[in-house]
């Protein structure tokens, strides 16, 4: 692909445009974050290269395969196909602020109990489209389950274990049992 | 990408429409679900990037008795999905927003958007152009509004020019016992593009209005087959009969969703499936 659409390689990476940088503020997972950056970059760029946040991935870069998923403004996007300045005084939540006080949340730790990863790049992204579910619907049926996770692509085709996963976590969570 | 922008994001309309009006290499940016892919293959290199969704016209987006429904060009297409009024009023409208892409896509992406992207394969096309609906217009010139069935006109064409701007669309109110349908064949269920997307609408008269996607160079309705269906009662016959008549109206090609063959033999199935589902919701 990045030979035909001329490229030059840089698919995968941000290429510094040389414009004047601009301000950008917005909170990521709970902090204020004040920054200057170029306005060609996107919100992952942003989050992976300015505020080092590896968590989100990117996978295939056209909001097709769901690896960078993040909540913005309280719903789930896809984060390789929103302008980082489009995020100017939105509320950002990466995988990394799903923890509560530097403990696992229960969505985690059901993802791990239930072996809900393997190679573990789609996980992320998995974690946030089932937070924005949770969020929304605290308990889903199947349906509405794999409807949340459509956008989600993992090809270790470990889907079954992953509906399992949020299925028990909505469990839990109804259930009331936070961090132990 | 290699593109060098910069990007704006007015307030007020008439800020936007100035600010189209003195840059001519401009791109409007509302969900970006297209515009951010176009970018990133480098496939068009803009020089300004025009953000809408602070303009609060964009965000009207309400149903008023008489008048209608009005969608403003930053509502997106799960605000419609999600939408219960418009389910009751304009199903098929739903049903095809519900078809789009993922939900993280359907989160961003939105209605203007998709009729403006004017893909021949645009979900939303169909739907609107069974309700006749209107599309609002604004340019620094003034507004004009353009009826959807005429507002497509090629491969990724339309009627806007360049210091244009679509405000929102709107619909005309309907009455009680109005239904419509939207079917779409795809590879995998929603997360692709159409291969072939069927709309269906019974009036309360009924008179039957037919439109489809991915079909021709840009969405379509189908004029001569509305009038045959319209002048007789929907029986099973007819809706059979409609599903053979439709490939004389239709000119698919084949790429890597399909083969013109099969979008030929799947407009058929789709056409007879949605005119029996009007009939069974009260035709006759």
């Amino acid at each position: 692909m990045c030979e035909k659409h001329k490229n030059q390689g840089n698919c995968f990476s941000h290429v510094d445009s040389g414009l004047q940088v601009v301000p950008l503020n917005c909170i990521v997972n709970g902090e204020s974050v004040c920054a200057h950056i170029d306005p060609t970059m996107t919100l992952l760029n942003f989050l992976r290269k300015e505020l080092k946040l590896f968590g989100t991935k990117e996978g295939c870069g056209e909001g097709e395969c769901g690896a960078c998923t993040i909540i913005m403004n309280g719903v789930a996007v896809n984060s390789c196909i929103v302008l980082a300045l489009e995020a100017e005084a939105a509320n950002i939540m990466t995988v990394e602020g799903l923890n509560i006080d530097g403990k696992m949340s229960i969505l985690q730790k059901e993802f791990i109990s239930h072996d809900a990863l393997q190679c573990g790049f789609c996980t992320p992204g998995m974690l946030m489209s089932a937070r924005a579910l949770l969020d929304r619907n605290q308990d889903p049926t199947e349906k509405e389950i794999k409807e949340a996770i459509a956008g989600n692509f993992c090809r270790c085709t470990g889907y079954v274990p992953i509906i399992n996963a949020i299925t028990s976590a909505a469990k839990l969570e109804r259930e009331g049992i936070k961090n132990e | 990408m290699l593109s060098k922008f910069d990007y704006v994001k007015p307030q007020l309309l008439t800020e936007a429409l100035d600010y189209l009006e003195q840059n001519a290499d401009t791109r409007i940016l509302a969900g970006g679900t297209d515009l951010m892919i176009i970018l990133r293959r480098n496939a068009e290199t803009p020089k300004h990037i025009l953000d809408i969704k602070g303009i609060p016209e964009t965000n009207r987006f309400e149903y008023k008795i008489n008048d209608g429904l009005f969608i403003g060009a930053s509502v997106t297409v799960n605000q419609i999905a999600e939408s219960k009024l418009i389910l009751e009023k304009y199903p098929a409208l739903v049903q095809a927003a519900n078809s789009l892409a993922s939900y993280q896509l359907r989160n961003r992406a939105t209605l203007v958007g998709n009729i403006c992207n004017a893909s021949p394969g645009a979900d939303l096309a169909g739907p609107l152009m069974v309700y006749d609906a209107k599309v609002h217009i604004v340019s620094s010139e003034g507004t004009r509004t353009v009826d959807i069935n005429s507002f497509f006109t090629g491969v990724k064409k339309t009627v806007l020019k360049a210091n244009e701007l679509v405000i929102g669309v709107s619909l005309s109110d309907v009455s009680e016992g109005d239904t419509s349908m939207f079917l779409k064949q795809a590879r995998i269920k929603g997360h692709d593009l159409g291969i072939v997307g069927v709309t269906a609408r019974m009036t309360v008269d009924k008179k039957i209005k037919l439109a489809m996607s991915a079909v021709a160079a840009t969405p379509i309705r189908l004029e001569n087959l509305e009038e045959m269906l319209s002048s007789q009662p929907l029986t099973y016959e007819l809706a059979i009969m409609a599903g053979k008549e439709v490939g004389n109206s239709i000119k698919p090609i084949s790429d890597v969703r399909s083969s013109a063959e099969y979008r030929f033999h799947v407009a058929g199935v789709l056409v007879k499936r949605a005119l029996l589902h009007l009939s069974a919701m009260g035709g006759k």
